[in-house]
């Protein structure tokens, strides 16, 4: 009696009811309550119970749902000639709506979008590089008028040198240093304007270091009239150098890049005494 | 709503034994309310419940033949079936796949449906009563009665150790037992 008591505290009942037992469990179960009719009345009572706690906790299915599931029992019958078969009870009650077609739209026009993309990208980089030519162009265009007006200008200034009666051009020999060398000074005593004519400019290159130096004989002493290059290039300028107003000859010596205050005299080049 | 019919449970059963249409019928009405209740607590999907409540009648009847009143109550018998049929019915894939679809929709219905509820004149104030179960006890009978979960997967959820769980479950029972008598 003592077992049975136990048993019956051991939870297993309520499990049994609740049918949350092995197989095995309930064939135990059975064969107990068979055996022990104080078990058959403990289970009937937990029976009670959770037959009052499900009908407590009742949910009222919707009305259609009665002929619905009568109808599909008494079906199961075989005897269906009566009744109408359950589904089409359902059919009367749903509207069957048809599936959207599952549609590429999207698809497609992500495609055309990107082609497009890819289009408009090498249309920009093509205008662009258009562009960046045509900028290249004018920048050279301009970079040549810019030259072409220069060198009008000068050959308007070298043309009033040479028409004005005033200017002397002088002409320096190159000396035992250099023999061949051979430098055009314009003079202007009148209005001290001195210039060099880089067009007939025979002097060796000059390095990174040095530089050409033109001097003024005043009074027997050498004044300094400005520094120039001989470049690779040739140059159809005029240079003008400082003014002098009155020198008794000119001499170009090779010095230390930006001129000396005295002329290297070992390293004239050319020289002329008026 | 139409007239419902109710029998005693031995008329009931008898009558179901010899499959008569009148059986069904009352089997319908005595017991629907508290069998949708089950399913629907554990199905959650209206249609789905309303699927799972319609198979569970047509096993009942189909199967009546295996029941036996020694063993236990009527209702008992059928809550199992109706149990059985909503788990295996949610551990399914279909209903898997069918949930993620319809979950929205669906949950807005059950919410009406719910408002259904059964009123019992003979069940008033007992509601208040099962209000005053310990919210240990009653967290427990729901997840195995009303969740479909076992008792074992219960203690799991709960970090409970089983035999807590049983008798939790236990006392739960006699709780309620006290009150409806």
């Amino acid at each position: 009696m003592k077992d049975v008591q136990s048993y019956m505290e051991s939870g297993i009942l309520e499990l049994y009811v609740l049918g949350d037992v092995t197989p095995q469990e309930k064939l135990q179960v059975e064969e107990m309550i068979a055996a022990h009719p104080v078990i058959k009345v403990e289970v009937d009572a937990i029976e009670h119970v959770i037959e009052r706690y499900a009908l407590e906790h009742a949910v009222e299915p919707s009305e259609k749902q009665r002929n619905r599931i009568l109808n599909s029992t008494v079906t199961y019958l075989g005897d269906d000639s009566n009744f109408k078969p359950a589904k089409s009870q359902r059919e009367d009650n749903i509207v069957y709506m048809p599936a959207p077609k599952p549609t590429n739209f999207y698809k497609y026009a992500f495609a055309a979008s990107l082609a497009l993309l890819a289009a408009a990208t090498w249309a920009l980089y093509n205008t662009r590089t258009k562009l960046e030519q045509s900028n290249l162009q004018i920048i050279a265009l301009t970079e040549q008028n810019q030259k072409f007006a220069n060198r009008v200008n000068l050959k308007d200034e070298e043309l009033n040198v040479f028409r004005d009666p005033s200017f002397k051009m002088v002409k320096l020999k190159g000396t035992p240093k250099a023999p061949n060398a051979g430098v055009t000074v314009a003079w202007n005593p009148v209005n001290k304007k001195v210039m060099i004519d880089m067009t007939d400019l025979n002097l060796p290159e000059n390095d990174q270091n040095h530089q050409y130096q033109l001097w003024a004989m005043v009074g027997g002493k050498p004044v300094g009239l400005g520094v120039f290059d001989k470049t690779a290039a040739d140059s159809t300028d005029m240079k003008i150098m400082q003014p002098v107003e009155l020198a008794q000859g000119f001499a170009v010596t090779l010095e230390p890049r930006g001129g000396s205050t005295n002329p290297t005299m070992d390293e004239m080049v050319v020289i002329k005494m008026l | 709503m139409s007239k419902k019919i109710s029998l005693p449970e031995e008329e009931l059963v008898h009558a179901l034994r010899n499959h008569e249409k009148i059986a069904i019928e009352a089997l319908y009405d005595m017991y629907s309310a508290s069998l949708y209740g089950i399913i629907s607590r554990i199905v959650i999907d209206v249609h789905t419940s309303e699927d799972v409540l319609q198979e569970t009648f047509v096993k009942i009847w189909n199967s009546f033949s295996n029941y036996s009143a020694e063993k236990g109550r009527l209702f008992t018998w059928m809550a199992n079936i109706a149990r059985n049929m909503a788990i295996d019915k949610i551990r399914s894939k279909d209903f898997k796949n069918q949930l993620k679809n319809h979950e929205l929709e669906n949950n807005v219905t059950f919410i009406d449906e719910q408002k259904n509820t059964v009123y019992k004149p003979e069940l008033m104030g007992i509601k208040n009563l099962v209000e005053t179960l310990r919210p240990e006890q009653k967290s427990i009978l729901d997840l195995v009665y009303f969740k479909g979960y076992t008792h074992a997967e219960a203690a799991e959820e709960l970090s409970i150790p089983l035999g807590t769980i049983k008798t939790r479950l236990r006392m739960a029972i006699q709780e309620l037992r006290k009150h409806f008598n």
